[in-house]
C-alpha cells in the first residue's frame, strides 16, 4: 500500500469533516429559496378518534396564512393515501379517521415558520373519540376495534410470515433432553436523529420540473415514488430531481416516506412557490416510524452438556396503524431468521404475525440490517438462558457450539449463507482482552462480599448488504448499488455513487477505493451523492448496504477504468497491452521498471493523444448486483457494577472484537464501531417509547427520552480479526451496525449474570435503575 | 386519571346547591378562567389557560350538568381541546346535609390526550392537587363567609 495515495487500510482524515466543524455543512434546513412558503400540521391528540369536521376559517384569518389543506382536499387529486414502502398504504391526511396520537390532520401554509405555527394552533378540528388499542396481543383478540377500516380484512392481523422446517423442530424438542423458554420484549424506540425530518420542495410551474431537498436515505427510489404516486398530476421522473444535501444521521429514520413531504410537495405544486416543512422534535420522536417493538417467545432445545439443536420462535410484531416497515418485499419481518446466529442448528422454525395497533406506523431499523438486532439479542440472551440452565460458562458454551471455520461457506438452518467467519478467534481475542479467567475469580470473591457484579458475552453474526436481486427489491426495484467514475484530463477523478452518505464518511471512503484501485491520490477524487440529476440510480444507504454494494460498484467502476487505461498506457509506451502490467499503482513494460507510465499520463492521454479507434475519454459505470450478503461478525464482552442501593448498572469495561472483513479505513471504522456501541448501550439501559391506555406517547421529547451523553457513554476498547468477504471485490463487509446490532445482549447477559446467583434470568431492555431495584427488592437484597 | 375527595362546607345544603350548579359563581372560583359563555340553564362553555408541567394551553371546554338531581347530586361532563391537547372530565358531586353543614364528596375522573398527556402526565398529580386545592378553599371562603 503506498501511504501518499491513501488507500484502503489508510486512515485517512475525513474529507467531509472540513465542512462539518466549520458548521459549513449544508442540509435541508439550510436551503432557502426566494418567496419560500412554510407548511406546519395539525396533529391529532387522539390516538383514535373519528373526524368530524375540520374549521379551518380561524386560522385562514391569521394575517400570513395562505392554506389550510385537509383530507378531503387531497380527496380529489387521489393524494389521501399513499403507498408505503411494505406495500401497505398510509394515510397523507384524514378523511375520516385518526388512528394514531400526533398523526397529520391538516395542513396549514404561510409566509413564515411562526405564522404557520399560529394557523396551526387556530385550525378546529371536532373530534369522537374511539377505543383505543394500545397492546397487539389485544389487538388480536376477537371483538378487538377493527382499526383499518379500510381494508378488506376485518380484523388487525396484517400478516403471518414464517420460515423452516416445523415438523422436524417439533420432532427436536419433543426428543430434546433440555428445553429453555423465554419470552423477551424488544421494545419500541426511536433512531432520534439529531437532525430531524425535513424538505423543501420547489416546482417550477413554467418548466414542469419539481426539485426537492430532502432528508432521505435513498433519493433515487424517492424520485421514483413521486413518480409512480404523483404522476397523475403531471409529474414526470425526468422532471423530478431529488436533493439529498448533508444528512444529519438516518439511522432507517429517513428511508420512509413521511406525509409532510407529500404535503409539501402538494402545496408547491399547488401555489407554485417553494414550500419548506421541517419538522421539530416532538413531532419527530412521536410521529416519524418507530424501531423494534417486536413481542418474542424463543425456545432452544439441546443436550444435556449444552449442545444445541433446535430453535423454535413466535413473535409478535407491532406494526403501528400503518406498515410502513422499510424491509425488502420479500421478508416482512426482515432479516430476522439470521436469529440462528452464530450456531448450527439442525432444526429451527420462525413465525411472525405483524398487528395493527393505534401508535405510530413503522418499524424500521435502528442502525440495524433490517431485524437482526431483534434476531441477535433474541439468540444471545437464550445462549445464556441455556449455559444457566446446564450450569456452563457463557463463554465455554459459545466455544463449543460455534460454527467452525471450515464450515465456512456455512448454509444456515434458515436458508442463509454465510460467507465466512472465525467466531472462536474474535470471542478468544475479546476474552484475552477483557481479562476474562481473572473476571471470573473475581466475580466469585465479590459474590461472596454480596457485591454484584457481571460478565456479559455476546459472539453475534450480522447479514448485511442487501442484496442479491433474486431475493431482495424494495417496491419491485432490485437492490443494487451503482458507481459511476470520470478521470479528468489532469488525472484528477469524480465518482458519483448511488447510495447517500449521513455521516458514515462516504466521500472519504470510497476516495479511498478508487484511490487504491487508480493510483490517484486520495485528495484528487471527490465523491458526490445525493443528486438524482447527477448520480447513477442506486437504493441508498441503509442496512451497511454501501460499502458491499456501492463499495464493490465503486471498485468494479474502477477495475473498467484501468483495464482501458491499460492498452492507452500500452500506446504511450509503444508495447503489446499483454506486456504492460499494474505494478505500484502504474503501469510499467513487465520487468522493465524504467519504462512505466502513471494513471495521471494516462488520463491526460486519454483525451489528448488515445489510440486511434478507441473512444476519447476515461470513466466508466458499474451497478453492482451481490452474488450474496455478507456477514460481518464480532464477539463483545462487557463488565457491569450494579449499585445493590440504587439498582444502577454501571459498565465498568467493554471490550468490542469486530471482523468487518477488509477494513478501507481503521479510523473511521473505529468511529462507526465507537458510534454503534453508544446506539447499543441507548436501548439495552436507557431508550423506550411507551404508550398510555389512551395511546399517548409518553417519550415525546428528550427529557422522557433518554438518549444516552458522554456521561453515560463509558470507554469503548476496540479490537478486530479480519476474515474478508470472499464474494465482494475487496473483501469489505460493512461496519456501520455490527455494534449497535451485538451491544445490547453484551449488556443485558452482563446484568443478569450479576443477580443470576439470586435466580434471576431474565431481564427485558431497557434495563432501568427502578426495574433491577425492583428485582433485588423482591430478592431481599436492595439495602 | 381519577380524583376523589370529601369537603366540608359550614354552610347549609341548599346554598351549596345553589352555589355549585350556578356556573358563573362556580368558575368564578377556578383559576385561570379567561371567559365564560352560558348557553342554557345545563350548558356553558369555559376558555381556560393552564400549565402542566412545560405546557402551557388555553383549553376551550364544553360543559354540560347531566343527572342534576337538587340538591344532592349532580354530575358535570366536560370536553374540551387546545391545539394538539385534549381533555374529557367527568365530575361528580354528592351534597348531604349535617345540620347546619354540608358534607360535599367528590370525584372527578379526568382523560387527557395528546400533548398535554404525552409531555406533562407525570405533573397532572401535583397540577390536579394544587388546583384542587385552589378551587375548594375559595369555595368555602366564599360560602362559609357570607
Amino acid at each position: 500500500m503506498a501511504v501518499e495515495l491513501g488507500g484502503i487500510g489508510h486512515s485517512v482524515k475525513r474529507k467531509e469533516d472540513a465542512r462539518f466543524i466549520r458548521g459549513r455543512g449544508q442540509y435541508v434546513d439550510d436551503v432557502k429559496l426566494p418567496g419560500m412558503l412554510h407548511l406546519d400540521i395539525v396533529r391529532s391528540p387522539y390516538a383514535h378518534a373519528r373526524i368530524k369536521g375540520i374549521d379551518p376559517s380561524k386560522a385562514l384569518a391569521v394575517k400570513g396564512v395562505l392554506a389550510v389543506i385537509t383530507g378531503k382536499d387531497l380527496v380529489p387529486l387521489k393524494l389521501e393515501w399513499m403507498p408505503t414502502l411494505m406495500s401497505d398504504k398510509q394515510m397523507v391526511l384524514p378523511t375520516d379517521t385518526v388512528l394514531y396520537q400526533s398523526q397529520e390532520v391538516a395542513a396549514v401554509v404561510a409566509t413564515d415558520r411562526y405564522t404557520a405555527a399560529d394557523g396551526v394552533a387556530a385550525v378546529e378540528v371536532e373530534y369522537e373519540p374511539l377505543p383505543v388499542v394500545v397492546d397487539p396481543k389485544k389487538a388480536l383478540e376477537p371483538g378487538a376495534p377493527v382499526l383499518r377500516a379500510d381494508r378488506e380484512q376485518k380484523n388487525n392481523h396484517i400478516w403471518h410470515w414464517e420460515v423452516g422446517d416445523k415438523a422436524a423442530t417439533d420432532k427436536a424438542f419433543k426428543d430434546a433432553e433440555v428445553v429453555v423458554k423465554q419470552d423477551i420484549y424488544i421494545p419500541r424506540i426511536h433512531v432520534a436523529s439529531i437532525e430531524t425530518c425535513g424538505i423543501v420542495a420547489s416546482f417550477d410551474k413554467v418548466e414542469g420540473k419539481l426539485t426537492v431537498w430532502m432528508t432521505t436515505q435513498a433519493p433515487h427510489a424517492i424520485r421514483t415514488v413521486i413518480a409512480l404516486v404523483a404522476g397523475h398530476l403531471g409529474l414526470s421522473e425526468q422532471k423530478i430531481r431529488v436533493i439529498s444535501p448533508d444528512i444529519g444521521g438516518g439511522f432507517g429514520g429517513k428511508v420512509p416516506v413521511y406525509p409532510g413531504y407529500v404535503l409539501a410537495i402538494g402545496a408547491s405544486v399547488l401555489t407554485g412557490s417553494p414550500v419548506k416543512w421541517v419538522e421539530d422534535r416532538s413531532e419527530n420522536l412521536q410521529a416519524d416510524s418507530f424501531a423494534r417493538d417486536y413481542h418474542i417467545t424463543a425456545e432452544v432445545a439441546a443436550k444435556k452438556d449444552g449442545t444445541m439443536q433446535a430453535l423454535r420462535v413466535k413473535t409478535i410484531a407491532d406494526h403501528g396503524a400503518f406498515d410502513s416497515a422499510a424491509n425488502p418485499s420479500k421478508f416482512p419481518a426482515g432479516l430476522f431468521h439470521i436469529i440462528t446466529g452464530s450456531y448450527p442448528f439442525q432444526a429451527a422454525h420462525v413465525e411472525v404475525d405483524g398487528v395493527y395497533t393505534n401508535k405510530p406506523p413503522g418499524g424500521i431499523a435502528y442502525r440495524c440490517s433490517f431485524r437482526v438486532t431483534e434476531a441477535v439479542h433474541t439468540i444471545e440472551r437464550m445462549v445464556d438462558i441455556l449455559a444457566d440452565k446446564v450450569g456452563k460458562d457463557a463463554a465455554e458454551i459459545r466455544l463449543q457450539n460455534f460454527i467452525p471455520p471450515a464450515a465456512f461457506p456455512f448454509k444456515s438452518t434458515l436458508g442463509w449463507e454465510y460467507d465466512s467467519g472465525n467466531y472462536a478467534a474474535a470471542l478468544k481475542l475479546a476474552m484475552e482482552k477483557i481479562g476474562y479467567k481473572d473476571l471470573l475469580k473475581e466475580q466469585a470473591e465479590k459474590r461472596k462480599r454480596g457485591e454484584l457484579m457481571g460478565i456479559g458475552i455476546s459472539s453475534f453474526t450480522e447479514i448485511v448488504g442487501a442484496g442479491p436481486s433474486k431475493h431482495f427489491d424494495i417496491l419491485g426495484i432490485k437492490m443494487f448499488d451503482s458507481a459511476e467514475i470520470r478521470v479528468h484530463p489532469t488525472g484528477k477523478a469524480t465518482a458519483r455513487l448511488g447510495v447517500k452518505s449521513q455521516g458514515q464518511g462516504h466521500e472519504t471512503t470510497f476516495a479511498q477505493i478508487i484511490a487504491e484501485e487508480l493510483g490517484l491520490p486520495v485528495g484528487d477524487i471527490a465523491v458526490e451523492e445525493g443528486d438524482t440529476d447527477t448520480a447513477p440510480y442506486g437504493l441508498g444507504t441503509y442496512a451497511s448496504r454501501s460499502t458491499p454494494v456501492a463499495g464493490a460498484a465503486t471498485a468494479l467502476a474502477a477495475r473498467k477504468i484501468r483495464e482501458k487505461a491499460k492498452l492507452i498506457a500500452a500506446h504511450l509506451l509503444e508495447a503489446n497491452p499483454d506486456d504492460v502490467e499494474w505494478v505500484d499503482h502504474k503501469f510499467q513494460v513487465k520487468g522493465v521498471p524504467a519504462k512505466s507510465k502513471t494513471m495521471q499520463e494516462v488520463a491526460f492521454a486519454a483525451y489528448t493523444n488515445h489510440p486511434q479507434g478507441m473512444e476519447a475519454g476515461l470513466e466508466a459505470v458499474d451497478y453492482y448486483d451481490p452474488p450474496n450478503l455478507t456477514y460481518p461478525f464480532g464477539s463483545y464482552i462487557c463488565v457491569v457494577d450494579i449499585d445493590r442501593g440504587t439498582g444502577e448498572v454501571k459498565i465498568r469495561r467493554f471490550v468490542a472484537v469486530d471482523d468487518c472483513g477488509t477494513i478501507i479505513n481503521p479510523m473511521i471504522v473505529e468511529g462507526q464501531i465507537h458510534g454503534g456501541l453508544t446506539m447499543g448501550l441507548a436501548p439495552a439501559l436507557y431508550e423506550q417509547i411507551t404508550y398510555d391506555e389512551q395511546g399517548n406517547n409518553q417519550a415525546g421529547t428528550f427529557m422522557d427520552y433518554l438518549l444516552p451523553t458522554a456521561m453515560e457513554t463509558p470507554k469503548w476498547e476496540t479490537a478486530k480479526t479480519t476474515t474478508p468477504s470472499p464474494h465482494h471485490p475487496i473483501g469489505a463487509k460493512g461496519v456501520g451496525e455490527s455494534a449497535t446490532v451485538g451491544a445490547p445482549a453484551a449488556i443485558a447477559n452482563a446484568v443478569v449474570d450479576a443477580l443470576s446467583h439470586l435466580g434471576v434470568r431474565h431481564i427485558d431492555i431497557p434495563i432501568t435503575p427502578w426495574k433491577v431495584q425492583q428485582l433485588l427488592k423482591e430478592k431481599g437484597v436492595a439495602e | 386519571m381519577k380524583f376523589e375527595g370529601t369537603l366540608d362546607i359550614a354552610a347549609p345544603r341548599e346554598r351549596v346547591w345553589a352555589f355549585l350548579t350556578d356556573p358563573r359563581q362556580v368558575t368564578a372560583c377556578a383559576p385561570d378562567v379567561q371567559s365564560l359563555e352560558v348557553a342554557d340553564a345545563t350548558h356553558f362553555k369555559v376558555v381556560v389557560r393552564t400549565g402542566v408541567g412545560p405546557v402551557k394551553a388555553t383549553f376551550a371546554m364544553n360543559m354540560e350538568f347531566v343527572d342534576l338531581v337538587a340538591p344532592g347530586r349532580a354530575t358535570v361532563r366536560a370536553r374540551g381541546q387546545a391545539p394538539g391537547s385534549a381533555v374529557e372530565m367527568v365530575n361528580t358531586l354528592e351534597l348531604s346535609a349535617v345540620g347546619d353543614r354540608t358534607t360535599m364528596r367528590w370525584t372527578s375522573e379526568v382523560t387527557v390526550s395528546g400533548m398535554i398527556a404525552s409531555v406533562g402526565a407525570r405533573f397532572m398529580q401535583g397540577a390536579a392537587d394544587k388546583t384542587t386545592q385552589q378551587v375548594f378553599t375559595c369555595i368555602k371562603q366564599k360560602l362559609e363567609g357570607g
